[in-house]
């Protein structure tokens, strides 16, 4: 990779107690790039985050963000970053317009601008004091302080999971924006639709350890594509292939799922038997998340 | 009623470990004070010694309560009850408020409500509970009483009149939460209102009149606005009479009805007292860690600024009143030359003296209160949300030791010119707001180091934190309160860090054990600065 890389870490470990939150995790975030990172709940997603902002100290292994070590050297690198928690929690007695000037001067001050634009935009009032806000809205003050200073790489940890939908398109742009101004952005989620349309990598994290890293047109290489096909007499020989998956017949279709390697095995046989339509859609990131997950159990 | 008994049990087992250190602490106390009365002061003339110094000393009468007799047992009471009462009562606060205003503030009431409940069915299981600990809490300080040698039925009575007290105090708490609208802010009134019942019954009884033996006082009509003061009224080793608990237990009735009623007809998160809209934007002092570190214990502070100059004006407007009756007593004031030989102090002095130092334990609480604060915001999760920023921990841990140091400067202070201020109304005489300033300064050494000390268990132990910080300090006050009576060896009643102050004016500052103190503070304080950059941030 010719890029610089932001984030790397190798053979992270993390361990409380005897439970290992980390199992040697290898994490690669090149400058420029928007990041997804999945994984189910417990599976170690805010524990990376949190080594990366030196809150938490590795017990074995390296984590670099920007080259340097978060643990010795977080006010450096912390001054570069924004961030945003996935369960934002503010002072009772602050009012949400008063956490957002706190934590973006604590980052060198915001762009008064911006945070006007932001406030409007997320449709937020800022006069409230803090405990009456809904998740949402705690959401929303994190993400404006986040957002109205720029920062050279963003980690937002499942930012969006209190937000409407309208609220999340807000989100959405926010993203863009920060990627049309050359940010890196590492955004842990589990909401795949948001991950398929922000991201240009993905890198699946399964009980502590990266199970699937690359892009998502690398990912859907290794998983599989459905395919629903008429006209085929002979189910059979369909099955025999190796790499075709759940052959089921539902009156004159004929629906299969199909590994990469095996596409052009299945499509010859179709052609030899003489299929009169066809239908292969790319596996969509949730069954490649579902199929990661299920052998999880 | 079902419902209402599955909530207790939640809420009791929650509870059992809280609980179960109150209801032991205050019963051990109670079995030290009365080993100890029953011990080192089984001579009745030595009774009578002790306790023609209360009747002859207000800051005692002030501080204690009121002589009844030369019993053991009446002489142990007078040492332990109304200490042993404003515990019963704080356990009673805390206890309601937790199961309450503080869950309904979490949002956890939320879910309760959303069941087949009635609306007060958890105001009802803690009422439930509240009763149920101050019935335990009988048991245990009347076991503690006699194992430690007081007679039994007195024994009983003063456990009932303790649990009366603690009892009443849960219907305080019951009306309190539903009046404001976080547990922070009702913990704080309901402690209030529990020190507000002390120092009442404090007034009364300093304005007392001894009877011609000097073994006995009745106190003033003061003390009968308290309800400490009722249940002190129960004399229990002298002419037991239980009528005054049942103005307690009445007045138990009529507040928690009242919160039951209050509870039923009002909507979930709301309250008396609600929030204003306030600023948009943050000021200069709000955008910086030390700013956050001060916006976050402003209000704690005023309220504790605002304790101390009632207890100044009270200490500075009794003390000339009582000098006073004294003058007019020639006897007394020829006992007192008995007494304490070779004291020449001033008796308004002494007994303002004895009231500063209580004013260092505030300081001290008031202190360590906002070290607390770096606990609540790592547990809660925001400490994250500013490390996450370009701010080191060396920063974040010592904007807050400073907002706790000038804490608790500010009470000192507050109490010394408080109390300054209204001796010198009385005496005309100004030079005396300078004096009892510098006299309540005096304790400030002391109070910092249990500021220090709380921010090194934060560092090493954090979950400990918490206990670990209101428990040192409490210790530090029983040692200081009754370390002389239980004879604990002195090496123990050196570690604690009040034994060190000085009570300016009566004795010199002690200029060495000041270094000292402040050596400690600053060693401690620089260690928590160091190591809490070794750990894990956690929740």
């Amino acid at each position: 990779m010719s890029a610089e890389l932001i984030i790397e870490t190798s053979s992270l470990v993390k361990r409380f107690g005897r439970a290992k939150a980390l199992d040697g995790l290898d994490l690669h975030v090149t400058e420029g790039e928007v990041h997804g990172f999945l994984g189910p709940n417990g599976a170690g997603k805010s524990t990376t985050i949190r080594v990366l902002l030196g809150l938490m100290k590795a017990t074995a292994g390296t984590a670099r963000v920007f080259g340097l070590d978060p643990w010795s050297q977080s006010v450096t690198i912390n001054r570069d970053i924004a961030y945003v928690p996935g369960d934002v929690s503010l002072w009772p007695n602050l009012t949400g317009g008063e956490a957002i000037d706190l934590l973006t001067s604590l980052r060198g001050g915001a762009d008064a601008q911006r945070r006007a634009q932001l406030i409007e935009e997320f449709e937020f009032d800022p006069r409230k004091k803090a405990r009456t806000y809904s998740k949402g809205n705690r959401q929303k003050v994190a993400l404006i302080a986040a957002f109205a200073r720029q920062a050279q790489l963003y980690i937002l940890d499942e930012p969006s999971s209190g937000l409407d939908p309208l609220m999340e398109s807000v989100f959405r742009r926010q993203i863009e924006r920060a990627r049309h101004d050359g940010a890196t952005v590492l955004l842990s989620s589990h909401i795949l639709s948001e991950v398929e349309q922000l991201c240009d990598r993905v890198t699946i994290i399964r009980a502590g350890v990266a199970v699937e890293s690359g892009t998502l047109a690398d990912l859907r290489h290794l998983s599989r594509t459905s395919f629903r096909v008429s006209g085929v007499a002979d189910t059979s020989a369909l099955q025999s292939i190796d790499g075709v998956h759940d052959v089921c017949q539902v009156g004159d279709t004929v629906e299969c799922e199909v590994d990469a390697g095996a596409i052009p095995a299945v499509l010859t046989e179709l052609a030899a038997q003489g299929a009169s339509a066809v239908t292969a859609a790319p596996a969509s990131l949730e069954s490649l998340f579902l199929r990661h997950y299920s052998t999880a159990q | 009623m079902r419902a209402v008994m599955l909530l207790l049990a939640a809420q009791a087992r929650r509870d059992r470990w809280v609980l179960s250190i109150w209801i032991g602490g205050i019963g051990l106390l109670g079995l030290a004070v009365g080993g100890a009365i029953t011990t080192s002061f089984a001579i009745e003339a030595e009774r009578a010694s002790i306790v023609a110094l209360f009747v002859t000393n207000p800051a005692f009468l002030f501080l204690r309560g009121l002589p009844d007799g030369l019993s053991i047992g009446a002489v142990a009471f007078l040492q332990g009850f109304s200490f042993t009462a404003v515990l019963a009562a704080l356990m009673s606060t805390f206890l309601v408020v937790r199961h309450t205003r503080a869950d309904e503030e979490l949002g956890r009431a939320e879910l309760l409500c959303s069941t087949p409940l009635r609306r007060n069915a958890e105001l009802r299981a803690t009422i439930i509970l509240g009763f149920l600990a101050n019935a335990s809490l009988v048991v245990v300080v009347a076991a503690g009483y006699t194992v430690g040698g007081l007679p039994f039925g007195g024994s009983i009575v003063a456990a009932l009149a303790v649990g009366s007290v603690g009892l009443f105090f849960v219907g305080v708490a019951a009306v309190v939460v539903q009046a404001l609208p976080t547990g922070r802010g009702s913990n704080g009134v309901a402690a209030a209102l529990v020190g507000v019942a002390y120092l009442v019954r404090g007034i009364g009884d300093a304005l007392g009149t001894p009877n011609a033996q000097l073994t006995q006082v009745t106190p003033s009509w003061i003390s009968w606005l308290s309800p400490i003061g009722w249940g002190q009224a129960t004399r229990p080793y002298s002419e037991p009479m239980l009528t005054p608990l049942l103005l307690l237990l009445a007045g138990f009735a009529v507040l928690a009805g009242t919160a039951l009623v209050l509870r039923s007809r009002r909507d979930l998160d709301s309250s008396l007292v609600s929030d204003r809209a306030g600023a948009s934007t943050a000021r200069f002092g709000g955008r910086s860690v030390l700013g956050l570190a001060w916006r976050l214990q402003r209000a704690t502070l005023l309220g504790w600024c605002v304790g101390v100059v009632v207890l100044g004006a009270i200490a500075g407007g009794l003390g000339p009143v009582v000098a006073q009756a004294l003058q007019d007593n020639p006897s007394l004031s020829a006992l007192i030359g008995n007494l304490v030989p070779g004291v020449t102090a001033d008796i308004v002095d002494i007994f303002t003296a004895a009231l500063l130092g209580i004013g260092g334990v505030l300081a001290a609480a008031a202190g360590v209160q906002a070290v607390l604060r770096l606990r609540t915001e790592e547990a809660e999760g925001r400490a994250e949300l500013v490390l996450a920023t370009p701010v080191s921990r060396v920063r974040w841990v010592s904007a807050t030791l400073i907002v706790s140091g000038a804490s608790v400067l500010a009470v000192c202070t507050t109490l010394g010119l408080a109390t300054g201020v209204a001796i010198a109304q009385s005496s005309a005489d100004m030079t005396a707001i300078a004096r009892f300033t510098s006299a309540a300064l005096a304790h400030a050494p002391a109070a910092v180091v249990f500021v220090a000390v709380t921010a090194l268990v934060f560092a090493v132990l954090p979950r400990l934190t918490i206990a670990l910080g209101w428990g040192l300090l409490v210790i530090g006050l029983v040692i200081g309160q009754f370390g002389e009576l239980l004879q604990l060896p002195q090496w123990l009643q050196d570690v604690s860090p009040f034994h060190h102050s000085s009570a300016v004016p009566v004795e010199d500052l002690d200029v060495v054990a000041v270094l000292i103190l402040l050596g400690i503070t600053g060693v401690v304080a620089v260690a928590a600065i160091v190591l809490v950059r070794r750990r894990d941030i956690t929740a």
